[in-house]
């Protein structure tokens, strides 16, 4: 293998393969990075053998076909250190050592037989999905954040992919609060559901932030696995298998409280409160009152911290219905606020210890649920 | 004045102790070029206010909660240094700490002020004094910032005279000395003196606090309500509101038992460790506290302990949660060293944290434990602890 290409390109291929390297693999193989080159191209590809595998390729002049695999870690921070140049990779077959040299540095790397490197599955299925890069971006980072991070329940580490002909209805839950984004698509096709890692759907985010042509999203026939083909890259994740709970009795039909704020200014009272909060168990309480005959009424957001002092930050809000008190987790406010982009958001609550829901105003493709804190007022 | 044995209540001897120019030291710590020179904590915005001013900016009239437009009018040369209150409140807490190391009864009055009941710290009269130099000095050791301290005989005093004493110094009142302390100072300084009602005492020539004091009380009081009586008080030195201590909130709760004889019936333990668990839950519900970390504690026959913990996700307050968490700990400290004689069993709750729970979409019965928790609580608050007790399955009752 003999292959020049562009620092800045190998660059940005090795950071974004990277990411499916686990940090600790009972196979040392996997902290590799299977290099190929091949018909002007050279393609990385790192999988964690378990959940996750990652492709990228970019252009490059390939005078001589081949492949190996090189330490993730050392290639990576080595790469990316190099100055904006072209580098040559020299592959010695016998010795598996590949020589890099990018205008005066060079450098001699030990790379693993290819052979050995976990196959990265070809995923074919009838009927991909194609998604323009910045939508589906927008529907993962509604609902990504809201899946859990422990594994107690595997399906709830996962992203609820629910696929009809209108398009389709992700869903992310753990246990505390839920989000439900809908995707609409125009024949989306035929209806299934199948449950994808959070974790490969966060990678898949950054991979789509510099996408260029329309994702398209691929179920194998046995629905064990998907694949998202953005062209340069491609991510394929093993599916959750299981059933995601039933989240749409979840979703509260109606509600005492409906108070209407602008996310900015909620935003700000929550994150100047959860200041305060920080200490305890990051308790925001919420006071929504309406305004007296016709005049507009006020969210009052408190925290406090013990010893020390509290902090208490009033906005103006719509309320209609009656006086609401509820307490939630600064941060799970905080991190639902940050993918509304509608202006203002309403929050509807029934009493202290009912779900709340979270709603864009004017946007409803997107609802959110928060459990509150059982708090003593 | 008294002596020990002596009768009558000792002198009272109120410190008032206030970081100087807080957010600005602070900031000054961090980056030492501002040393000196006029600096503004605050924000830029056209509708920001000043948070400190420096001394050096004080000098051209600048002062906290003034428009910082105008600040920067009245001192253009001033830097502009944006907030850290994380970092503020950091130091807020070590403060405080220090204050409650030299005496329990702390009261704070912010991030950058509290006051601290000396009364009786030593025998003599300088031993306020000496007590508050020891605090100053151990302030400056542990976080490099300077604050000033005054000590009299009420709050009021303590704090007009920490005022006084700034930058970095200590300004004692003698004994019964607050009223002429006060007498020839500006009435602004004193703390109840607005600017509405010093425009309203200007008007009858008042200017010092000496002239409040001398106004007939009950003028005062038709004048400006009960306020006026107060306001009567504090300017002839008369301030007799405690320091109220917040109670520290409690650091660990726990129950234990030394048996009578050595104990092997494992069915025994587990009851034992439900009545501790009964306790140490009562305790921390009646405390407003929920436990991250559950410590079992095994003392054996030769006096040898072992104690074992777990921290939980979701801080446990409930007798149900307590008993089953610490029954969990008995197993595993008999799986691991063999099932033996037990002298002494001990239940704690450490890691507290505010009596608050995340409810999950599937917790109902967890709230069901919570009600039932208070209830018992609250019969036993009012009959006593052996009016209700728990029915234990698999047990009848004599």
């Amino acid at each position: 293998m003999r292959v020049k290409c562009q620092q800045e390109h190998l660059n940005r291929a090795l950071s974004a393969v990277s990411r499916a390297v686990p940090s600790r693999s009972v196979l040392p193989i996997t902290q590799h990075i299977l290099v190929e080159a091949n018909n002007g191209q050279l393609k990385l590809s790192a999988t964690d053998a378990e959940t996750i595998a990652i492709t990228y390729t970019i252009t490059a002049n390939v005078t001589q076909a081949g492949s190996i695999t090189m330490p993730s870690r050392l290639l990576s921070d080595f790469v990316a250190t190099l100055p904006r140049d072209e580098i040559e990779m020299t592959l010695a077959e016998r010795s598996r050592q590949v020589s890099l040299a990018c205008a005066r540095n060079s450098a001699s790397i030990g790379g693993m037989d290819p052979d050995e490197f976990p196959p990265i599955p070809s995923v074919e299925g009838a009927g991909a999905i194609e998604i323009e890069p910045e939508r589906l971006r927008e529907a993962l980072e509604h609902v990504v954040f809201a899946a859990a991070t422990d594994d107690s329940r595997p399906v709830l580490t996962g992203v609820d992919f629910a696929i009809g002909p209108q398009g389709i209805r992700l869903a992310a839950a753990d246990g505390f609060r839920l989000a439900v984004f809908q995707l609409d698509l125009a024949g989306a096709g035929q209806e299934r559901e199948v449950i994808v890692p959070a974790r490969a759907l966060g990678e898949l985010s950054r991979l789509l932030a510099e996408a260029q042509q329309p994702a398209r999203m691929t179920v194998n026939a046995g629905q064990t696995q998907v694949l998202f083909d953005l062209g340069h890259a491609t991510l394929i994740a093993n599916l959750i298998q299981g059933t995601f709970p039933n989240y749409q009795q979840l979703i509260p039909a109606s509600s005492a409280t409906r108070t209407v704020v602008a996310v900015d200014g909620f935003k700000q009272e929550t994150r100047l409160a959860s200041i305060f909060a920080r200490d305890g168990s990051g308790i925001v309480r919420l006071i929504a009152t309406p305004g007296a005959a016709g005049a507009t009424g006020r969210l009052l957001v408190t925290a406090r911290a013990e010893e020390i002092g509290n902090n208490e930050g009033e906005i103006d809000a719509e309320v209609t219905g009656e006086e609401a008190k509820i307490a939630f987790n600064s941060r799970y406010l905080i991190e639902v606020l940050n993918v509304i982009s509608e202006p203002r958001v309403a929050i509807e609550t029934s009493s202290p210890s009912a779900p709340g829901v979270l709603k864009p105003v004017g946007d409803d493709r997107y609802v959110h649920v928060v459990m509150p804190m059982f708090v003593q007022w | 004045m008294s002596t020990p044995g002596g009768e009558g209540p000792l002198p009272r001897r109120i410190a008032h102790f206030d970081l100087d120019a807080f957010f600005v030291a602070v900031e000054r710590l961090r980056d030492a070029t501002l040393i000196g020179k006029p600096v503004l904590v605050g924000g830029r915005g056209p509708r920001s206010v000043v948070a400190t001013a420096s001394y050096e900016a004080r000098k051209f009239g600048c002062h906290s909660a003034q428009p910082m437009v105008q600040a920067l009018r009245l001192c253009p040369q001033a830097i502009v240094v944006p907030p850290d209150l994380a970092r503020y409140r950091a130091l807020s807490i070590e403060f405080h700490n220090v204050l409650r190391s030299i005496s329990p009864v702390v009261e704070s009055a912010g991030l950058d002020e509290a006051y601290v009941d000396l009364t009786g710290i030593g025998d003599g009269p300088g031993a306020a004094r000496a007590a508050a130099e020891a605090i100053r000095a151990r302030v400056r050791e542990t976080i490099g910032l300077a604050v000033s301290a005054g000590i009299a005989g009420g709050k009021t005093a303590a704090k007009v005279a920490s005022d006084r004493a700034k930058p970095n110094g200590l300004l004692d009142i003698p004994e019964g000395g607050d009223a002429a302390f006060l007498a020839p100072l500006p009435m602004r300084e004193l703390p109840t003196v607005g600017a509405k009602l010093a425009e309203a005492l200007q008007a009858v020539g008042v200017r010092t606090i000496g002239q409040i004091a001398e106004l007939d009380v009950r003028w005062l009081q038709r004048r400006f309500g009960s306020s006026g009586a107060t306001l009567s008080e504090r300017a002839r030195g008369i301030d007799t509101n405690e320091v109220r201590a917040v109670p520290r909130a409690a650091v660990s709760v726990s129950r234990e038992v030394t048996f009578e004889a050595d104990v092997t019936d494992l069915d025994e333990l587990r009851q034992t460790l439900q009545r501790h668990a009964e306790r140490v839950g009562s305790d921390l519900r009646h405390a407003g506290r929920r436990a991250r970390t559950v410590t079992l504690k095994v003392r054996w026959p030769d006096f040898s302990m072992v104690t074992r913990s777990r921290t939980v996700v979701r801080p446990a307050q409930t007798t149900a949660e307590l008993a089953s968490l610490a029954s969990a700990l008995l197993d595993e400290v008999f799986a691991e060293l063999g099932q033996r004689p037990v002298r002494l069993i001990g239940l704690g709750a450490t890691n507290l944290v505010e009596d608050a729970v995340q409810l999950s979409f599937e917790n109902a019965p967890v709230l069901r434990d919570e009600r039932l928790d208070r209830a018992v609580d609250a019969i036993r608050d009012r009959f006593g602890d052996s009016a209700v007790s728990r029915g234990r399955p698999g047990r009848e009752r004599p």
